[in-house]
């Protein structure tokens, strides 16, 4: 009995000793500020796809679309921006794609 | 009778339409008009056109570089942007166009028409060689600085 509890116990103390070490990562990974959604922040701001000098900062040198958790959009405005941007392809303001090399 | 007549409600619209870029003004102002007759032939109303002018496009488009952007605000019923955009396609100058619904339910009595706007597009870029002069002389300061480092040793 005592054997199998001490066994239990271990493994408890691994999976536990897992949970801290994934915390701690993830408040080492977070170096730096939490970045906050532009357009909430701004409520005079509006996304428009004829802006395209704008939109151009949610764009990679590649032309693909900023992910949310690097551009630090709120879900919300995320979508809208990604409209905005498919747009404004369309109407040949930002690229689809950009040939490199 | 009043009440049925308050009760007309326009959505409002914004296309945007790309021409190729050796459209002369007047024939940008010819296609406002053949526009313009469009949307009120149909019922609409036509608030306001922004000529944005030539700008360079992100992808060839027509196989040409360049664009002239025009932008044409207008109220009206679905049945409008059919007919508008069979019309588009047919006309030549057009290569793409884009309409978007900026707003329901639009009182047309509130939404005065603006005049037409023009932007003067992008501008060529020229002063460059300026620049590579300017690095020449920087170049040549640091090589001066160099110099007296080296006569030290």
């Amino acid at each position: 009995m005592s054997f199998e509890r001490e066994g239990r116990g271990g493994g408890r103390e691994e999976r536990g000793g897992r949970g801290g070490d994934r915390e701690e990562r993830g408040g080492g990974r977070g170096f730096g500020r939490r970045k906050v959604c532009r357009y909430c922040a701004d409520k005079n701001a509006k996304i428009d796809h004829r802006n395209a000098g704008e939109l151009k900062s949610f764009v990679t040198e590649r032309g693909k679309i900023i992910p949310r958790r690097i551009s630090g959009n709120c879900s919300k405005h995320q979508r809208q921006v990604a409209i905005a941007i498919k747009r404004a392809r369309m109407l040949a303001l930002l690229p689809y794609t950009v040939m490199q090399g | 009778m009043a009440d049925a007549q308050t009760k007309v409600r326009l959505r409002e619209y914004d296309t945007v339409f790309l021409l190729k870029p050796d459209v002369t003004d007047d024939a940008v102002d010819k296609l406002k008009e053949r526009v313009r007759g469009v949307v009120t032939r149909e019922g609409g109303k036509v608030i306001k056109f922004i000529n944005w002018g030539k700008k360079k496009t992100s992808f060839a488009v027509s196989k040409q570089p360049r664009a002239i952007y025009v932008e044409a605000m207008y109220l009206g019923q679905k049945n409008l942007v059919t007919e508008l955009e069979r019309n588009l396609r047919n006309i030549d100058e057009v290569t793409k166009f884009l309409t978007t619904k900026v707003a329901d339910e639009i009182d047309p009595e509130s939404r005065p028409v603006e005049p037409d706007e023009k932007r003067a597009g992008d501008v060529e870029e020229a002063p460059r060689p300026e620049r590579s002069e300017r690095r020449d002389e920087f170049s040549a300061g640091g090589e001066a600085d160099e110099a007296p480092a080296g006569a030290e040793e």
